[in-house]
Parts: structure tokens; sequence; C-alpha cells
């Protein structure tokens, strides 16, 4: 029992020119919700591909339940429940022969299967849908019946690839909601990754990460107290005084259009800055330390311009060779 | 810990659900794609009914003066088990295409993160594609009496053996097809170089004099078309099937089956070092 439920250590991978991966190495352990967070491109699916075994590291080890899963990939797979980033359903079968199929590849003997699949409708609220065909349902109502269905074969480590992405608010903390209510009905160990900052606030570790590498693996408490800082969000009136800003601060401040963000360090900063600067602001803010700001200091950039735009994920798209993310 | 004890005990049985639920699942796919049905049915119609009994009259040949059919039966009789080769053909192709819808949309990863072997991934695809394909190459069958063929029933059985065979081989082969193409460029490319070329090349619609030897042949049609004909595989699983259906073979008789056992293996071989690369 003294295994850790999943072990990385020394990771590699590399696509090309590009390192995807560079020596990277954690423990999750049992129980335990961790999040993977960071900027698209940063490794994170990638990691959580060697994870359920379908690409394999160019060094370095990954252990499930202390079965190593790049030597031994099927057996480590049996307790590792997958939820990928986009949906892999079949759309023309109905949910429960999407659960029931699940259960069968798994091995999962009928009786089990049965009760499994009705418990797990029940609890992703889908128990009326049934019967009816997964074409029919919404993006939201898909991934619910994914999390149902990564359970059909009991597993104990769920790995949760951008769960959220494109979900509105109310859907996302449906999804959370789901995941707790597992979380105390079981031995459960979650790894989740993310670009939503306000998602990992209730992880009990996150493991900020960024081009490949690791840069901070701690509670968020703790990431908070060590890295986090207090920021200062203001919006200058006019372009000059924005000028004096970021010259005045040059190794403080990054501007972000309109906004300015700079680095505080205590009250005495914050009235020394009003004193000279307050005159000429139209917005200001004081930001207490957030893990918004602990991945802004540790990487030098804001998360959210990451996980922006379309045109930005069609670029980076490119850039890898136009092969789809592994 | 207690889960590797519990994969490592039955591993066979495991296998054999997961090979049982992707089989059922390609069975169920096709019985609800309308437009699949609707083609099994209509193809048969047209070539036996249409092409079988219009070009039935100009399949004789004046012989010192006597009328006589060039080989001893019907055109109708003569096409009619090449028509359930060309069934078989288009479902098979038909259901290994859907590797890349499965590729493209995802649900292959649902099944290669799950415990079962590349193996049983792949037999139970090619095993539900040829039970499909079988399926509607018996939609054929059943059109037997406008054809005038009757067989008994160690025909039939020979017969279904056979064609089962013949769909296991093309739904192997449609994979490695499937393996090697990038994106999804619609049915119908599948449909115009891959099946439609080996059809007409297989002596399906016209016979090849078995009463003439290769040399032959060749003063009758132009050389590279008897060529063609002589290493396109399916001339002998067409060959096979008018064994089994009216007693008819225009090569040696062992050659069809050889040839379908062959075909079966190879392609599966191919299929399996390609899914085991993905």
């Amino acid at each position: 029992m003294s295994d850790p439920a999943v072990a990385i250590g020394g990771v590699s991978k590399r696509f090309g020119r590009t390192l995807a991966l560079d020596n990277v190495g954690f423990d999750v352990r049992r129980n335990e919700l961790f999040a993977l967070l960071g900027p698209n491109g940063a490794g994170k699916t990638t990691l959580g591909h060697i994870l359920c075994t379908i690409l394999k590291p160019d060094s370095g080890s990954a252990r499930i339940n202390g079965i190593d899963v790049v030597k031994n990939p099927r057996a480590g797979r049996q307790s590792l429940g997958v939820v990928f980033q986009e949906p892999t359903l079949d759309d023309r079968l109905t949910l429960y022969e999407n659960l029931n199929f699940h259960g069968l590849i798994y091995g999962v003997p009928a009786a089990q299967r049965r009760s499994r699949i009705d418990h797990m409708l029940e609890l992703v609220e889908l128990t009326d849908w049934r019967e009816h065909l997964v074409r029919t349902l919404s993006s939201g109502m898909k991934r619910r019946l994914e999390i149902a269905r990564a359970f059909v074969h009991d597993a104990q480590i769920l790995f949760l690839d951008e769960p959220t992405v494109g979900m509105d608010a109310q859907s996302r903390d449906r999804l959370w909601g789901y995941v707790r209510r597992l979380r105390q009905e079981r031995e459960l160990t979650v790894i989740v990754t993310t670009h939503y900052i306000e998602e990992v606030e209730g992880a009990d570790r996150v493991c900020i990460i960024d081009r490949g590498r690791i840069l901070a693996n701690d509670p968020p408490a703790a990431l908070k107290l060590r890295h986090g800082q207090e920021l200062l969000r203001v919006v200058p009136s006019e372009e000059a005084a924005a000028i004096d800003i970021l010259s005045a601060y040059p190794d403080q401040s990054i501007r972000n259009d309109a906004e300015i963000l700079l680095k505080s360090s205590g009250d005495a900063f914050t009235e020394t800055f009003l004193a000279r600067h307050g005159g000429r602001l139209r917005k200001f803010v004081v930001e207490k330390p957030s893990l918004e700001s602990v991945f802004l200091s540790l990487t030098g950039r804001e998360l959210r311009d990451q996980a922006a735009g379309a045109r930005e994920r069609t670029f980076a798209f490119g850039k890898r060779g136009g092969e789809h993310t592994r | 810990m207690s889960t590797t004890a519990t994969t490592g005990a039955g591993t066979i049985m495991p296998q054999l659900a997961g090979l049982y639920a992707i089989w059922l699942r390609e069975v169920k796919r096709a019985i609800r794609d309308r437009g699949q049905l609707i083609g099994g049915v209509s193809r048969p119609l047209l070539w036996v009914l249409i092409m079988g009994i219009g070009l039935n009259p100009y399949f004789r040949g004046e012989i010192y003066g006597e009328v006589r059919f060039v080989v001893p039966f019907t055109y109708l009789q003569f096409i009619f088990p090449a028509v359930i080769v060309l069934n078989i053909m288009y479902t098979s192709v038909q259901s290994a295409v859907s590797t890349i819808w499965d590729r493209e949309f995802g649900f292959l990863r649902e099944i290669l993160v799950s415990p079962l072997s590349r193996t049983t991934i792949l037999l139970g695809k090619v095993l539900g594609g040829a039970t499909v394909a079988l399926f509607h190459g018996c939609l054929v069958l059943a059109l037997a009496r406008f054809a005038d063929i009757t067989f008994s029933l160690t025909d039939l059985l020979l017969g279904l053996t056979l064609m089962f065979l013949l769909a296991f081989g093309l739904t192997s082969l449609g994979v490695v097809i499937a393996n090697r193409v990038q994106g999804f460029e619609g049915f119908g490319v599948f449909s115009n170089a891959v099946i439609l070329p080996l059809y007409f090349t297989s002596s399906s619609i016209f016979p090849l004099d078995p009463s003439l030897t290769s040399a032959q042949s060749k003063t009758v049609y132009p050389e590279w078309l008897v060529t063609l004909v002589e290493i396109n595989p399916l001339t002998y699983a067409v060959d096979a099937l008018r064994g089994a259906f009216i007693h008819f073979h225009q090569f040696d008789p062992k050659l069809g089956p050889i040839v379908l056992v062959v075909m079966a293996v190879a392609f599966f071989l191919i299929a399996l070092r390609d899914f085991n690369k993905l």
C-alpha cells in the first residue's frame, strides 16, 4: 500500500525539434486531487497520454499502482479511468450501449456491469436518457457520460484531460460536483489537467508546468505563500502615463493591452506608487495573492492569455508541424 | 497489489468479452445504418435483375451453325456468384473504412486505452465487418430463384464458408488501406479506386473460356487484360463461389479456396502489423 497512486520519474518526450517534456517527475499520493496547471502546449496532454499508454516516453518511467506502464501497458490500464479532451463516445450507440461496451472491454462481470451502469447514470443525472442515441446529447452531457463511463470498470485513478473546456460556468460546477461526490463515495485519486486557474483552488496539490518543465509542485496554500505576490492591476488614463509607469518599474511590470500589472512588495510600495501615478489612473485594483499571481510570478506571463483564441491554437498547431496533439 | 493479481489471473475471458463487445458494436452500427442496407439490397437487384436479365440473350455464340452458350450456363447464372462477391466487397470495405471514422473522432482511443490486446481489437473489428458482409452476401442469395440457380444444403454450407473467408480477407484488406489513408475522403474514392477495378478484372462479368489455354485466351482478349484477370486474387474467389453455387470452374477447383485462405491470413497479418504500430 506504500506505493503512490502514480509515480512519474524523469520522463522526457521529444516531437521533432520540440522538447514536449523535459525530465518531468512527480508522485501523486492515493486519494489526492492532483492538478496539472499550465498553458496550452505546456506538455500536460503529452504527459497524460504517456500515463494512459498511448504514447511512449523517450526516457523515464511512469508507474500506476506500482505497475510500470511503459513496460507493461495493459496491466496499468485496468485501474485507470480516462476522460480525454475530445469526446470518445460512439455517437450511433445509446448511452447504455456505450457504457456496456466499456464494461465489456474492461472485463467487468455482467451483474456488476448492470448495477454500476445504473448507479453511474444516476449519479451524473442521465438516467432518463439511457436509451437515447449519444448523438442526441449536448456536449456537456457527453462529458458527464464519459465521467460515468470511467467508473463502470471501477477506476481507482481518474485522469481528466481539460474536462471543462468549452463548458459554461453552470455545467462546470456540476461536473466538479460529481467528482466531489465520487471522491466521497470511494478511494479515488484524480489527476486533472487544466488551464482554468479557479478550478485548481480546490486541489490537494497543484503542479505548475510550462514548456515541458515543472516549475512548482505544492498545495495551493503553500504555493501562494511561497510564490504568490500582491499585484496591482491598473489602467492608466493616457498612453504617456502608461509609458511612465512601465519605465519607472521595468522589472516589475507587464503590459496587457490597456492594463498594466505590477508586482507589489506590500503596502508601502502601493502608497509610493499611488503618490507618484495615482492622479493618472482610470482603474486601480489591489489583488491579494492568488494562484494566478503564482503562475505569473513563476512563468512571467498570464495564464489566461495563453488559454485564449482559436487563432493562437491554429498557429501553435502549425508550429507543431500540423500534427494532432498527442 | 491486488489489481495486478486480478488482471493476471484470467486473461482469456476478458479478452473474449472485449472481442464480443467490438463485434457487437460493428453489427449494431451496420443495422442502424440505413444507407448501407439500401445499398446492400439495391446493388444485387440492379446487377441480377437489370444487367443479368438484360444481357442474358447475348451470352451465346454460334459454333458450326449451332447456337449455344459460351459457357454451359445462362449469363444470369454466370454472374450470380460474382454479384455475391461484389456485395461482400462493398460491405467489407465500407465497414473497414469506419476505422478511419473511429480514428478521426476519437472512439479508437477509448478502445486503445482499455486492457484489450491489439490483436483482440483488430480481430473483433474484422469479424464484425465480415459478419455484416456475409449478411449482405446472403441478400444476393435470396435472388437465386430469379437466376435459375438451385443448390443443395451442402453447396450452401460450402458457399457460406467461402463467402465468410472472402469477407474476412476483404475487411482486413480494407483496414490495411484505411490505416494508410490520412483523412477521410468519402467512400466514393474507395469504391472507384479499389472495389470496382478489382471487380471488373475478376472474370466476374465475362468468362475466360476454360477450354482455352492461357496463351489461347490472349488471342481472344488483349494480353494485358488476361494478365490482369489472372493476377487478380478475386478471380479465384469468384471461381470458388461459382464452384459452390453452379458447379463451374474456369481454373483448378482447389485454387479458389487456397487463395481465399491465403488472402484472409495475409491481409489480417498485415493489418495487425500496422495496427500494432498505431
